[in-house]
């Protein structure tokens, strides 16, 4: 039998006022005219929770720039949902956190992109550094986790030591430290965006005594970049296996770059119940099970842990959604990684030339 | 960090109950754990009021005629991890 999802995934909005190189938003945003209503949305979150489903992750874009975000926190919370928040904290005052907190909200988790301004806002495209830096001391006025989140990236690798005890002097319950996965603006971005193998063997090391430091009082948590992998990731733990994602439309989706594989249909919430999309969807059952894998997958031992990799990797970088993940380095294609590894640049591009060179993520129209 | 005697262990920030009375869970901000058996036992006690002398007295008359000192002991190795882990605040 079909277990159930464990958690959902609701980008509530493509609005954003941060510009991030590395945005994971598909590069079609949803317009804000396209969003679903809040009565959608606490009928989706009440589905989900009669799902058993746990955990729900209300994201975007900016999910604060939904005027209903703390009736959808509230719907949330009521119906029994662990309710976390993915902020880059604009558009949040310290009156409307304390709303939030008295809604229900569980855990926030507060993006930084550097330790210092003006790299931090050249990389978010907006200033924004100095607000987060406040909000992180409101935060710590309420009873919530809070996590302060990292993306990092070619661009301020060089200086995570330095990054890390800036964000440990906030006193976040975890510090996540996201290396850039690579599809929507970051793919576009990759070039700027990756890293060196030597700025990674120091990030491990910077990490492990970041870990040793902060024992007992925050946790760290990693992820590992893929490129620079031996084996893919279990890319949501599996197809249509634990996640289920919700787009502003109100499209259903596996993941959040699902949307670049050619020939899925998606169903959505307007139509059909959660319930029924999970169970049947046909986007859903594509790559559930093991099918659809070619070789190796097909008769690796390793095809029950990573499930063959990500199938928008796949298809992004090999155009065949149901190839072995490229950045597998069993897979035929793995090639095409390696070459983009010795194509990247081993310098850090100075910030004249970056702003050239890469594409910031827009703000969606209202059309 | 070690638990005291007069620790008074709590489920730490951002941790709550979940899940359903036969299959009860504890959620973190990333993820979920299963309680059962002693886990289920030692956790339910941590309600930040009682100190952690008063959860062992408690689980020695739960347990009893099992070891006392093996009940402590398990007890604080469980409660050491957890904190470890930010799922119990003392």
């Amino acid at each position: 039998m079909l277990p159930n999802p464990l958690a959902l995934i609701a980008e509530i909005t493509h609005r954003c006022p941060l510009h991030c190189v590395y945005c994971s938003n598909p590069l079609e945003l949803a317009a804000a005219s396209s969003e679903l209503k809040t009565e959608d949305w606490q009928r989706v979150f009440a589905e989900a929770a009669q799902m058993g489903v746990l955990h729900l992750h209300l994201t975007g874009g900016e999910p604060l720039a939904r005027t209903d975000l703390e009736e959808l926190t509230s719907a949330a919370h009521q119906g029994g949902l662990y309710t976390n928040l993915i902020t880059s904290g604009l558009g949040l005052s310290r009156e409307r956190l304390k709303r939030l907190v008295a809604a229900g909200l569980d855990h926030i988790q507060l993006s930084f992109q550097d330790s210092e301004l003006d790299r931090a806002d050249w990389i978010a495209g907006t200033k924004s550094h100095a607000h987060k830096v406040e909000l992180a001391v409101w935060i710590r006025e309420h009873r919530i986790a809070f996590t302060a989140n990292l993306v990092v990236h070619r661009q301020n690798l060089d200086h995570l030591e330095e990054t890390l005890a800036f964000l440990e002097e906030l006193r976040p319950d975890r510090i996540e430290i996201a290396h850039t996965q690579y599809y929507g603006w970051a793919l576009l971005n990759r070039a700027s965006l990756m890293p060196t193998t030597a700025q990674l063997e120091k990030a491990l090391n910077v990490v492990a005594a970041a870990e040793a430091r902060v024992k007992g009082s925050i946790r760290i948590d990693s992820v590992v970049p893929d490129y620079h992998a031996q084996f893919p990731k279990a890319c949501m733990g599996g197809w249509g296996r634990r996640l289920m994602l919700i787009d502003p439309a109100g499209k259903a989706l596996p993941c959040h770059a699902a949307g670049v594989i050619p020939g899925l249909a998606f169903d959505n919430v307007r139509e059909r119940s959660l319930q029924s999309i999970w169970q049947d969807s046909s986007a859903f059952q594509k790559f559930r099970g093991e099918e659809w894998m070619q070789e190796p997958c097909r008769t690796c031992e390793r095809r029950t842990e990573d499930f063959g990799g990500c199938r928008c990797q796949a298809f992004l970088l090999a155009d065949d959604a149901a190839a072995t993940d490229p950045v597998c380095s069993l897979a035929p294609t793995h090639n095409i990684v390696l070459q983009t590894l010795g194509q990247s640049p081993t310098e850090v591009i100075s910030a004249s030339s970056l702003a050239r060179n890469w594409t910031y993520r827009p703000n969606p129209g209202r059309l | 960090m070690a638990v005291a005697e007069t620790s008074k262990p709590n489920l730490a920030v951002g941790c709550k109950w979940g899940g359903t009375e036969e299959a009860p869970l504890v959620l973190f901000p990333e993820g979920a754990m299963k309680v059962q058996g002693t886990g289920l036992a030692i956790l339910a006690l941590c309600d930040g009021q009682r100190t952690f002398t008063e959860i062992v007295e408690e689980l020695q008359r739960q347990y009893f005629g099992a070891d006392p000192q093996r009940i402590r002991d398990d007890a604080t190795r469980f409660l050491e991890q957890l904190h470890e882990k930010r799922i119990v605040d003392y």
